[in-house]
Order: C-alpha cells, then structure tokens, then sequence
C-alpha cells in the first residue's frame, strides 16, 4: 500500500512544515484554532458548507502533491473513503437553531448539507468520482479505520487508487466541546486532510496497546484534530524520510493501527 | 503481493455466514413480529405522536409506538440507543456471542445518529453526556457497552444506504481477521431534525407510499432498528443465510438527488454481483430501494432491467417502505433481513401500496399479497443522500 500523495490544511496552515513544534503551548491558552475557508468558486458552492469546501481543498492539496490531474483520478477506478468525528455538527446545529419552533427561518433546501455524505459527496461531484464509497463517523481511531477500509478496497482490486479524506471543524460547537474537556484534549485544531494511496499489501489493522510514536507526534505538533490525527501522521512520516508510517489512532477508549508503506523518492512540496 | 491479493480476492469472495438477526420495528420489537407483519400486509404508518408536527405539511410515518424500558445498566434518554439496544436484546434472543470480547466488532450504519440528542443538547445546555451524545457514533458504542464487544466499533453514514454498507464493512473485519464475530446493521429514529428537512424539501407524500405505482408521490420516513450477527461462514453455522457479496459507489452526481441513469447505482449491483460470483439467472428476488419518489423508482427500475436483462422481468422486485416508511439508516438491514426470511419460508412480501402500474416501472413488483416462491439467492439495492449506492447479494438457508 503505497501513499502517493498527501494533502493536510490546519488551523496552523497548510501542509506538515506549519505545525507548530508544540500545539499546546502555540495554543496560548485559545481552545480552538480556526482553519480560514479556501476560496471555492462556481455556483455548485454557493449552498455548499465550509467543511464540503475544505474536504475539496485537501484533496486539492493531496493531488498537487502526487503530481495527479483531476482526470486520472475521475471515474469509477477510485475510491472514496472519507471519515469525520465532528464535522457535521456546524451544519446540524445551524439547521436545529433555524427551526421555526425556535423562531429560526432555516430553509430546508439547506439540509442534505446536515448529513455527514455532503462533504465527500462534494467531493465527489467536484472530481468525478464514481468508485467505492464509506463513509465512516468516529475520532482518530476511525480515521485509522478510513486507512483500512481503503487498504481492503485496493486489496480486493475494486479501485485502482483510494483517496481518504478526513474533515473537522469546530468553531460553531465551541460550547459543546467545551463540556467534553474530559474526553478530548485540546487545543481543538481545525483540519482537513487527504490520503492518496495506490497499490496493495496487507496494512496489518489491528488493536494497538499503546499509542505509536507517529500518534504522539501528530498530537504533540497539530493538537487535536480528531479523525485527521492518523493522516496528519501519516504525513509527517514520509516529511521524515520513513519508508513506512505506522499508525494508530484512539477514541473512546479503543485504539486501532496501521501500517502504509511510504514512497522512496518524492517531489512534493 | 500477488499471494497477498490472491488471498484478499479470495477471502472477498468467500461468503459471510448470519447467524441471527434481531429487529425494533413500527410492526413489532422482535424478528417474528416484524416478519408476520410483512407478511400479512400490516401497515405500519400512522400518525406521529411523540414530537410537534402541527407545523409540517405532513405530520405522518412509520414511529414506534411502544418501546420497552431498558434495564437500568442501559438506562439512556437518547431514542436511537434506545431502538437500537431493543433491537439488540431481540438479536441475543436468538444468538449467543461466542467470541472473545476483543474479537467482537460493531459496525452500525445511521443516516442521523443521536441528533436528537445534540438538539437536546443545544436546548437545554445539560451536562457533557448529552452533549457527547450529540455525536453521531455514541449509539454505536451504547450498543457496544450493551453486549460487551470490545474490538473494533464503527459507525457508517452513507445515508440512506448506511445499513448495507455496514454490513459490507462487517463483512471485511471478518474477512481481515480483525474480529470473528460482527454485529452489523443500521438503525435511525424519527424526530422533528429530519422531518423538518424532508418535509421542507417535499419529499413526504399526503398520500399513503406508493413505491412503483404511477400515483407514486413521495415518501414517509419510519424509525427503526435492524441487526445481523455476521460470522465467517467457515466458523459458523449460518441459520439464516450468507452474504455472497457487497460493493458500493458514488454517483458524483448530485448532492441529494440520485444520477438521472443510475450509473453509480449500477456501478454498486455490478460490484455486488461480480463478488458473489452470480449471473443474472441466479437471481431469485430483488428487495428494492423503492422509496415511492418518482425519481428513486424509475431510475431503480432502469438498472434492474439493464443489469439484469432478459431475467428482469422474471425476477420479483418488492419494497417494504410502504408498510414501514423510510427508516433511513436501518432500511437495508431490515430489507437484507427480510430477503433471508424469505428464502426461509418460501414467501415474498408485497409492495405495500403498489396498486396501479407505471409504463415507466415495468417489473414484476409483488402486488396485493404476499406470494409464495422458493427464492434462494437475492438482491438488495440502497441509495442516499449524496450519492450513496450499495448492494448486497445474499443467499437463504442453511
């Protein structure tokens, strides 16, 4: 299974070289870091969500960075897989506020946007995908999970290539999380991330006792970013010269891993 | 590699035994129930009592009415765990899990996970569980927390095609040897979040759901739960059936309408049957979609008869939205269930509401009563909002 691109926006910027050495402290006390919305044009977005528009972005990013055009990945040969712990929950909560029951004027039109599926359905839409689709909810964890799924996609030769994308936001639910401090620690750190990965071989998903070193690097540099986490991991291994990025990803008291093999020579930026 | 591949394609094609099924239902908290219902037509739709719907066109759909408290260690006041454990004690009733904690999975398929509880949570700004139960994968771990599984659990949100898309994702831990017993399904509940978005996007009908019928006019939303214990069918026995094969795809069409041919639907039942190793010829039943929308039911109809073929019109096609409503993230469990009872009893469920034929949906749709046929291999199709397709192929019987 070899990653042939990545594509990684934070909250600190894009890309691995601006994170912070340790969130924590660039933090300075702020609970969430905010991630700026790419500018997306065309008529299609105008309805679109931020999260829809920075899961475009990151795939962007990730196809810059292999050095693939938006035709070699259209069609039915690539998969999708994108996971998210959080990043419905702007569009859920604007749709609730706006109930009429609660004085809010909301139109409906706007709620396909409230499913976890817009974001990587505008994925789809964008670059023409028509391949395997799973779509998966959960934190760090699932995120290694999004690696699996598209690991056994490949594996069972039902693609040809497998973007996995991961999306959080938190700015609109601040409050929310705040109540969660017990589960999540922070800074919450808005992400967007893409995987691009092609090949075969056997990623050995599996239970993990404790966390891998690429876990707590990817935690101690971007901070929380929930499902992203194990990308984000990914990405700093190949930035490292790994030949192979082991990964594991906790939530909810379950960690999981897995292990890509990372390309020998690059050129990305 | 090539061994590694080699192995990969056949575990895929190696089918996954169901052990047992379990369900929570408009027709009945228990499998039989359900099944009987179906069966003999019972309509499970009426009018919504449990939350304010003065204020929508339409105020109906296939809800719950009675649901048993849980035992206090389950004690929970998020609806969707609740219709989910319900499920899961009916699941239990017929299946014990063998395995070691650490080797058994969940993978839950939801379209709206515990929103009600982040409207909950919003409103009335309680403590931390409320707001973690906002979070669409907190039912999945409940259920988790409820028969003790402690491997891997995930929560899928294809929309309305969750259901068999987690039951696909079982089938994969299975087959990567990541657990040796799944629990997989789907399940959704109704409240004022979703029946204020469908309502206002007019896709509810005034009238009863019509799924093929020329009079056809929308949907009705249900809640309910549907669970299969999943097995390697070279470790388990396989009561109700097996899963011969399952694929999905994306329309990368449109964000709530589907692909006006169908493409990534076709896509989906092309993969599913590639998987399962069957031709057109084996196909015995298609448990459709089948909402009752215009679109949904013609584009459905357009497939079958394109993948199908000359068989299409020999092969019955049935919906069961017209007796429960569109339960959304538990519609393909239960529509997968149903195909394997089926198999099991030599009797196909009518479409519910089918009276009236439509030129443009010329299949055989099962109408007025449920018919007796031998069915073994069956096929069942899903779509969702954001152009979710998934497919499964299963086989009844031992």
């Amino acid at each position: 299974m070899l990653v042939l691109g990545v594509g990684l926006l934070t909250g600190w910027g894009s890309g691995t070289s601006a994170l912070p050495g340790d969130a924590r402290a660039a933090a300075d006390g702020r609970r969430v870091i905010p991630l700026a919305t790419p500018p997306c044009e065309g008529e299609r977005f105008r309805r679109a969500t931020r999260e829809c528009v920075l899961g475009v972005a990151a795939v962007e990013a990730a196809l810059t960075d292999a050095g693939l055009s938006r035709a070699e990945i259209s069609g039915p040969d690539t998969a999708l897989v994108y996971v998210t712990a959080a990043a419905y929950g702007s569009s859920n909560r604007r749709f609730i506020d706006g109930d009429a029951g609660r004085g809010g004027t909301t139109s409906g039109l706007y709620f396909p946007y409230t499913a976890p599926s817009a974001v990587p359905a505008e994925v789809a839409i964008d670059y023409g995908l028509r391949g395997g689709y799973v779509i998966l909810v959960g934190g760090a964890a699932a995120g290694v999970e999004a690696l699996w799924q598209a690991a056994m996609l490949l594996g069972a030769g039902r693609c040809e290539r497998a973007l996995v994308v991961a999306v959080e936001t938190f700015v609109e639910c601040e409050d929310l999380w705040a109540r969660g401090r017990w589960a999540v620690r922070g800074p919450l750190v808005e992400a967007a991330a893409c995987v691009l990965l092609e090949g075969d071989g056997d990623v050995g998903y599996a239970a993990a006792a404790i966390p891998a070193a690429l876990e707590t690097l990817a935690r101690r540099r971007a901070g929380e970013t929930l499902a992203c986490e194990p990308l984000i991991g990914v990405a700093l291994a190949r930035d490292a010269g790994d030949r192979q990025a082991a990964v594991t990803g906790q939530w909810r008291g379950r960690r999981m891993g897995v292990t890509l093999a990372l390309p020998t020579t690059r050129a990305y930026v | 590699m090539v061994q590694f591949l080699r192995r990969v394609a056949d575990v895929l094609r190696a089918p996954v035994a169901v052990v047992a099924a379990g369900v929570a239902t408009p027709l009945g908290l228990d499998l039989e129930t359900f099944w009987s219902g179906l069966v003999t037509g019972v309509d499970g739709i009426g009018p919504i009592e449990r939350f304010a719907v003065a204020d929508l066109r339409v105020g109906r759909g296939g809800e719950i009415k009675k649901l048993a408290a849980l035992a206090d260690a389950a004690a929970t006041s998020c609806r969707a765990s609740v219709v989910l454990l319900t499920a899961a004690d009916d699941l239990l009733a017929h299946a014990t899990l063998t395995a070691e904690p650490a080797r058994i999975a969940v993978v839950l398929g939801t379209a709206l996970g515990g929103v009600d509880e982040l409207d909950r949570a919003i409103a009335e700004a309680p403590g931390p569980r409320v707001a973690a139960g906002g979070l669409y994968d907190s039912p999945a771990h409940a259920l988790a927390r409820r028969i003790g599984a402690g491997g891997p659990v995930l929560t899928v949100s294809t929309a309305c095609a969750s259901g068999a898309t987690a039951i696909g994702v079982g089938a994969d831990l299975l087959t990567a040897d990541a657990a040796d017993l799944v629990v997989a399904g789907g399940y959704d509940v109704l409240g004022r979040f979703v029946m204020r978005g469908f309502d206002a996007l007019r896709s509810l009908t005034r009238d009863r759901v019509r799924p093929f019928d020329r009079r056809r006019s929308g949907l009705l939303l249900g809640e309910a739960a549907g669970l299969m214990l999943l097995a390697r069918a070279c470790d388990a026995r396989a009561p109700l059936g097996r899963l011969l094969g399952h694929a999905s795809s994306s329309d990368g069409s449109h964000i709530a309408a589907p692909d006006p041919e169908g493409r990534g639907l076709e896509h989906a039942v092309r993969g599913a049957m590639a998987a399962a190793g069957i031709a057109p010829a084996d196909v015995d039943l298609v448990s459709a979609h089948g909402t009752g929308t215009v679109l949904n039911d013609r584009i459905e109809t357009g497939v079958l008869k394109r993948v199908l073929g000359a068989r299409a019109g020999g092969v019955p096609v049935n919906s069961i939205k017209g007796a429960l409503g569109h339960t959304m993230g538990a519609a393909a469990t239960l529509e997968a269930i149903m195909c394997l009872l089926a198999a099991r009893d030599g009797v196909v469920p009518s479409t519910l509401g089918y009276e009236e034929p439509d030129p443009e949906c010329d299949l055989d749709y099962v109408p007025r009563a449920a018919r007796h046929v031998r069915t073994r291999v069956s096929l069942s199709t899903s779509l969702g909002f954001g152009g979710c397709n998934a497919a499964l192929v299963l086989e009844g019987g031992a």
